[in-house]
């Protein structure tokens, strides 16, 4: 037995699951329809795929809020994952998931997959028979996506760097490259059964200022950690940053390097799908301008050309939205993609070399790090701070990098810490920005820059 | 001065928590950032670690009042620290609340500053304006 199979064994051999049948798991996923499989739909798609954010913990307002998702033309289905689960946690998610039922109250902020197990779940996946996406923020992800996929959940989302850096303070990072590469292998595996299981990278981080460069570097990395260990088809994400130049040159940069680095690496026959999420930071609290917000996100996403967007809601700013407003803003979504035709080619050739150069000046630091392996090299990076992502709160970012906006709503590396920004890049970035202010003033632009959408 | 900062209890909101760090260097004070997630034990430990004079914490998700009640008892452990100056800020309360009732009984907590969604540098003035008076009597 391989060692893979073996730490599988006493993954699965957790108390909180039913006797899981790898066999019979193993026989699903081939004979499953493709249409369960997001990569057949970016392999055959005419337009960008429209998926909202969902969970809730129990199985009929789960199944409910697909009628609804189904009802607004969604293409493809979200499952996210209360926070307990994401933290290992099986048993309080349990006795919450027992209250809610009983209750009528909602005493979780998402889907409780494996207490439900992969009987239950998949019953509801194969009746809907839609493209699933799994939404958590696990560290320790490996009996969550193992239950996803048997449960007929062929997308999911995740990496030990965008799972962790945004959400935890001191989960160790090793460890966490470590259960994701499990995660990369069982994808791989069961990606030469059928279609191939979609992984995404979460591109958002902190949603908080994070320049465009740190975003690409950290998606191209962990699309090569996937790609290492087999994976077929992935995808690279980021979200709305606030200007629509950025965004389109972030996009295209974005596109351009993962083929490139994918070659590098001899995965050039890897799939790569780019996915836009809708504005990540903080939303006016005036519902219709919320969906302002949100229709001009789908403009953009189209202008970058996302193979994928991720919706928001009009409920953003006050608490976790209800279905009819999650369903609302997939029909408003689809309706926007419909009509909007012919749209114009806008390319910046100086924001792109700039872009491009940064992004290969980090990724070769990281490369030239003396660790063995990918893994222990990214890990070492951060430790270093080679790569530093503004506003986490982990122990181990530096948190020497600051960034501002510049006159157009463009974020600008002020700061760059340890982080090797070429010279050039960096004066010309520090050149879009007035620097004469004090640190007081600058600290009270940083803080309007952040609620720039309020 | 030294100065030790960080988000209380299990709170993750760590935006302030950075330009706080920030403001406070720029203003010339040694900062000493826990970060979020901490608890009260850290910050006092950190203070005598460090021989601070001032612990700075902040709070965004609420649960900051559940941690205050504990903070007379846990301190007269910590014979050191009779002279720190304790200061509050961000939001206080779960749901909406009034500061006019929030500030006495945060001082009654044992704050010396409580500066319930307060603008960042307006409450670092009063900070400014607090040792100023302390120093003269």
């Amino acid at each position: 037995m391989s060692l893979l199979q073996e730490e599988r064994e006493i993954i699965l051999g957790n108390e909180f699951v039913d006797s899981f049948d790898f066999a019979e798991v193993e026989d699903f996923v081939k004979n499953a329809s493709k249409e369960l499989f997001i990569s057949h739909h970016f392999k055959n798609r005419k337009k960008m795929l429209v998926q909202p954010r969902g969970g809730f913990p129990t199985y009929k307002k789960q199944y409910s809020l697909y009628e609804f998702f189904v009802e607004a033309n969604v293409d493809v289905l979200p499952l996210t994952i209360d926070s307990n689960t994401r933290l290992n946690d099986y048993g309080t998610a349990k006795k919450m998931l027992r209250l809610s039922e009983e209750n009528d109250i909602d005493m979780l902020n998402g889907y409780p997959l494996v207490n439900h197990g992969y009987r239950t779940t998949r019953k509801m996946m194969t009746h809907f028979n839609k493209p699933v996406s799994l939404r958590h923020g696990t560290p320790d992800a490996r009996l969550l996506i193992e239950t996803a996929i048997a449960s007929g959940i062929f997308e999911i989302e995740g990496g030990p760097i965008t799972y962790l850096l945004p959400y935890s303070k001191n989960f160790p990072l090793d460890k966490a490259f470590l259960y994701w590469k499990y995660v990369e292998r069982v994808c791989a595996n069961y990606s030469k059964l059928n279609e191939p299981i979609n992984r995404e990278s979460f591109g958002p981080l902190t949603a908080t200022l994070v320049p465009p460069s740190i975003t690409i570097v950290i998606q191209l990395l962990e699309m090569l950690l996937s790609l290492e260990e087999g994976v077929k088809s992935f995808s690279v994400s980021f979200a709305q940053n606030g200007s629509m130049t950025q965004d389109i040159v972030t996009g295209e940069v974005l596109k351009k390097l993962a083929k490139h680095y994918a070659e590098e690496i001899d995965c050039g026959d890897a799939i790569i799908n780019l996915v836009y999420h809708q504005w990540m930071g903080a939303f006016p609290m005036n519902k219709d301008f919320a969906e302002q917000l949100i229709n001009m996100s789908t403009v953009i996403a189209s202008m970058v050309g996302a193979d994928k967007i991720i919706t928001k809601t009009r409920e953003e700013a006050s608490g976790i939205p209800t279905k009819e407003a999650n369903a609302k803003t997939v029909a408003n979504t689809q309706y926007t993609l419909r009509i909007l035709n012919g749209l114009p080619k806008v390319v910046d050739e100086e924001e792109e070399e700039i872009l491009t150069l940064e992004v290969m000046a980090i990724m070769e630091a990281v490369f030239n790090d003396p660790a063995d392996t990918l893994w222990r090299k990214v890990f070492n990076s951060i430790k270093n701070g080679i790569i530093d992502v503004p506003f986490s709160p982990h122990i181990i970012n530096h948190n020497e990098m600051i960034t501002i906006r510049d006159a157009n709503k463009n974020i600008r590396i002020i700061n760059r810490g340890n982080v090797p920004i070429p010279d050039r890049c960096f004066e010309y970035e520090r050149a879009q920005c007035d620097l004469s202010k004090d640190t007081t003033s600058i600290v009270n632009d940083i803080i309007h820059d952040i609620g720039i959408m309020q | 001065m030294k100065v030790i900062t960080g988000v209380v209890g299990n709170d993750i909101h760590v935006v302030a928590n950075r330009l706080m760090e920030l403001s406070l260097n720029a203003r010339g004070y040694e900062v000493f950032n826990l970060g979020v997630n901490t608890y009260l034990e850290e910050f006092f430990d950190a203070a005598v670690e460090t021989g601070a004079t001032i612990l700075l914490i902040s709070s965004l998700n609420g649960e900051a009042e559940g941690w205050s009640r504990e903070i007379k008892p846990l301190k007269q452990k910590y014979k050191q620290l009779d002279d720190l100056v304790m200061m509050i800020g961000g939001n206080l309360v779960v749901g909406s609340g009034n500061a006019k009732d929030i500030v006495p009984r945060y001082k009654n907590y044992g704050f010396d500053l409580v500066c319930h969604q307060v603008d960042l540098n307006t409450g670092l003035d009063s900070l400014e304006a607090f040792l100023e008076t302390r120093n003269q009597s």
